[in-house]
């Protein structure tokens, strides 16, 4: 009995070292010492159908071939991503990597943050001690990554954030505005009503950033719509399962609800199996969501969605052009001073998936799940 | 080690505390979360006419099945004071095994993929605990993120739709009116209370988490019983993983984030000591029921989603509260 008490710690140490291994393998396989093979490794099955259907090919055009830098032969990237676990986050890595892929000279080493804001700071100061030229950042939290991009600027190398910004010096954001996003969906729901009837809004997860804005841009259009009525508020974390929880909760309630409102497509479907369970298939409940996924562009072709605001990923290769294009020294076309420090390029927003263009934007979405069987059908 | 840290660490706390008779703390342990339960229900139904409708009732139980049969598993390994932080994760691996099965190999494989991984991982973690000796807290916590990992990379982060239509009919379909979810987790509710009162197998799991010194002394196999709870915690993981894809129809590498929290809410709210050697499975039918009308009514009363993190953390640490009062020393 005391041998094994002796050897306990012994064990713990192994298996944390054995944890610790797997995440440095991790890391090391998806830099690929310059080459990005690991890095394709990380994005599995491609979702992105050929270069040119990137939505933002045109924002800082590139040609294609080598990229001059005075005094560097060779260029290699940072790419800190703020976690792999979500389709969307893969779609941008792809979009990263077709940029790359189109200039000779040039490498990426992609670094995953766990989803962890003090992973991904350690993240960036990996990267800068693997000497990296510039580094791309979609960055998990606002706040707590500004000492890691004060750290890259003071080092005055290029520091690119994408989808999420953070309160420090930086050369460029570059950014697509869900608040608007949302209005427009939005929008296209009251229109569709009328400008009259009673909806439920399922939030992404209490507290992020892209929910609150989505909220946002609901609330400013239902401002403007005095004969809607938002019943109630509920937290479908973007998921699924809660979803589910809120809406069979609503149906119970409320014996006349118009449309539903989610920020997000797998909680969009959560509410179609509570109107399921709950047998009001005949209700006729509009679902307007987010998220502008391939398979929820063809939910909107087929009528299950009303409508599907179109928040692309593939923005990883505006992030090189701007990375590559500060190396070389030219301005950022388009990018201007804001309320932050550094300047701010805006995207222009995509326009909403209804189904007038749903067949035309189906390839252009992200992901390659299969689509979801609609429970009422 | 004559003593076991729980006695230890509850002694001094007991102490200038009023003593009851050890009938009638053991009577309140026993039916202070049934009371608090019965409480909230009349508030709740004074809250709103449309909370005792059949309906909803059945919906609630429908909503509790999934955490409530994780709860049942963890309510084992709790007994022996042990912990399992990893049912989340292990979840999210059954769901995307078993939603993939059932896609390419059918339901019947699907259902044996989901028992088997689950037995299988619970079973890891119990050989590291009672053969490793490793801290059930930290060998759960390596699982966790183990678990996590294995999720990620059989899907790449893409989630796996499931169109298998019978499939979907067993986790969405009624039996006599009553959900089958709900029916999964009533009838494993009375397996496993038939499993920890009246067997053999059951009064070893309270002796091992009461004094696992005296356990072993009085001749029981301390080491297979506690690995033994593991792989209980491990096959519920499995039946909930195959409510979870049935009801839902998707195996995403998310699906199971922070239900261990949820689980483990629910077994401590039904009066299971951390501590070890108490508690009951009934009682954390209702801990876990407890939960569940508690998020019901805050929806029916359309309180902020922001509002009820409030309300869910309040309600835990009263119904614990409300146990060790009236239950001190157990």
């Amino acid at each position: 009995m005391k041998i094994s008490r002796k050897l306990a710690p012994v064990l713990v140490l192994v298996l944390l070292s054995a944890t610790a291994c797997s995440k440095a393998s991790t890391v090391s396989s998806s830099g690929g010492g310059g080459s990005s093979d690991g890095s394709d490794k990380l994005a599995g099955s491609q979702t992105l159908q050929g270069y040119d259907s990137l939505p933002f090919k045109d924002i800082l055009a590139m040609p294609e071939g080598d990229v001059k830098v005075a005094g560097k032969e060779k260029i290699l990237l940072g790419f800190s991503q703020t976690c792999f676990n979500h389709p969307w986050r893969k779609a941008m890595l792809e979009s990263v990597l077709a940029e790359v892929k189109r200039h000779p000279n040039v490498s990426v080493v992609t670094v995953d943050g766990n989803c962890d804001a003090a992973k991904q700071s350690n993240d960036i100061d990996d990267l800068m001690a693997r000497g990296v030229d510039a580094i791309i950042m979609s960055p998990v939290e606002s706040a707590g990554l500004a000492p890691a991009a004060r750290r890259v600027m003071a080092k005055k190398m290029p520091l690119v954030l994408l989808d999420r910004d953070v309160p420090a010096e930086k050369t460029v954001f570059i950014g697509q505005s869900n608040v608007e996003m949302a209005y427009e969906t939005a929008k296209k729901m009251i229109a569709d009503m009328n400008g009259k009837g009673n909806i439920v809004e399922i939030t992404g997860l209490s507290g992020s950033s892209p929910a609150t804005d989505r909220s946002t841009g609901l609330k400013k259009a239902l401002a403007e719509a005095p004969g809607m009525k938002l019943l109630a508020v509920g937290d479908g974390q973007w998921v699924r399962e809660p979803a589910v929880k809120v809406m069979d909760d609503w149906l119970t309630k409320y014996p006349k609800i118009d449309a539903v409102f989610s920020h997000a497509e797998e909680s969009s479907w959560g509410a179609m199996q509570a109107i399921k369970n709950a047998g009001r298939c005949n209700d006729n409940i509009k679902e307007y969501t987010h998220d502008g996924s391939a398979p929820g562009f063809k939910a909107v072709k087929e009528g299950q969605f009303q409508a599907d605001g179109n928040y692309s990923p593939f923005i990883g290769d505006i992030g090189v052009r701007a990375a590559l294009g500060a190396l070389e020294g030219k301005p950022i076309d388009g990018a201007k001073a804001y309320s932050q420090p550094g300047s701010y390029l805006q995207l222009p927003n995509l326009p909403l998936v209804t189904a007038e263009n749903a067949d035309q934007w189906v390839p252009k979405g992200w992901g390659t799940f299969e689509l979801t069987k609609n429970p009422c059908k | 080690m004559n003593e076991p840290a729980a006695t230890m660490l509850a002694k001094p706390k007991m102490q200038g505390v009023r003593e009851r008779g050890p009938a009638a703390t053991a009577t309140m342990r026993k039916y202070g979360a049934g009371v608090a339960l019965i409480l909230l229900i009349i508030f709740s139904s004074l809250q709103s006419d449309r909370f005792l409708q059949v309906d909803n009732v059945l919906n609630v139980l429908r909503q509790i099945s999934i955490v409530g049969v994780l709860a049942l598993g963890m309510t084992f390994v709790i007994i022996t004071a042990g912990i399992d932080l990893s049912v989340g994760s292990m979840l999210s691996v059954v769901v995307v095994y078993t939603a993939d099965t059932v896609q390419t190999r059918g339901v019947f494989l699907g259902v044996i993929m989901a028992l088997s991984l689950g037995c299988l991982l619970g079973l890891v973690n119990g050989l590291g605990v009672a053969i490793g000796r490793i801290q059930p807290f930290v060998m759960t916590l390596g699982m966790l993120a183990f678990a996590k990992g294995i999720a990620l990379i059989f899907t790449e982060g893409q989630p796996v739709a499931i169109t298998n239509d019978a499939f979907l009919a067993f986790g969405n379909g009624r039996t006599l009116g009553i959900p089958n979810p709900a029916i999964v987790f009533l009838v494993l509710l009375a397996v496993c209370m038939f499993v920890l009162r009246g067997t053999v197998f059951g009064r070893s799991v309270y002796a091992v988490g009461a004094n696992e010194e005296a356990a072993r002394l009085s001749g029981i196999p301390v080491r297979r019983v506690k690995c033994a709870v593991y792989v209980i915690s491990g096959l519920m993981v499995g039946i909930a993983g195959i409510l979870y894809a049935s009801q839902l129809g998707v195996g995403t590498p998310v699906a199971g984030d922070g239900k261990e929290l949820d689980a483990i809410a629910a077994t401590v709210v039904g009066g299971t000591s951390l501590f070890g050697g108490v508690g009951t499975a009934g009682g954390t039918f209702v801990g876990a029921a407890i939960l569940g009308v508690l998020s019901n009514i805050l929806n029916l009363s359309g309180v902020s989603p922001y509002v009820q993190y409030l309300f869910r953390g309040g309600l835990i640490v009263a119904a614990v509260l409300l146990q060790r009062r009236e239950g001190r020393g157990r």
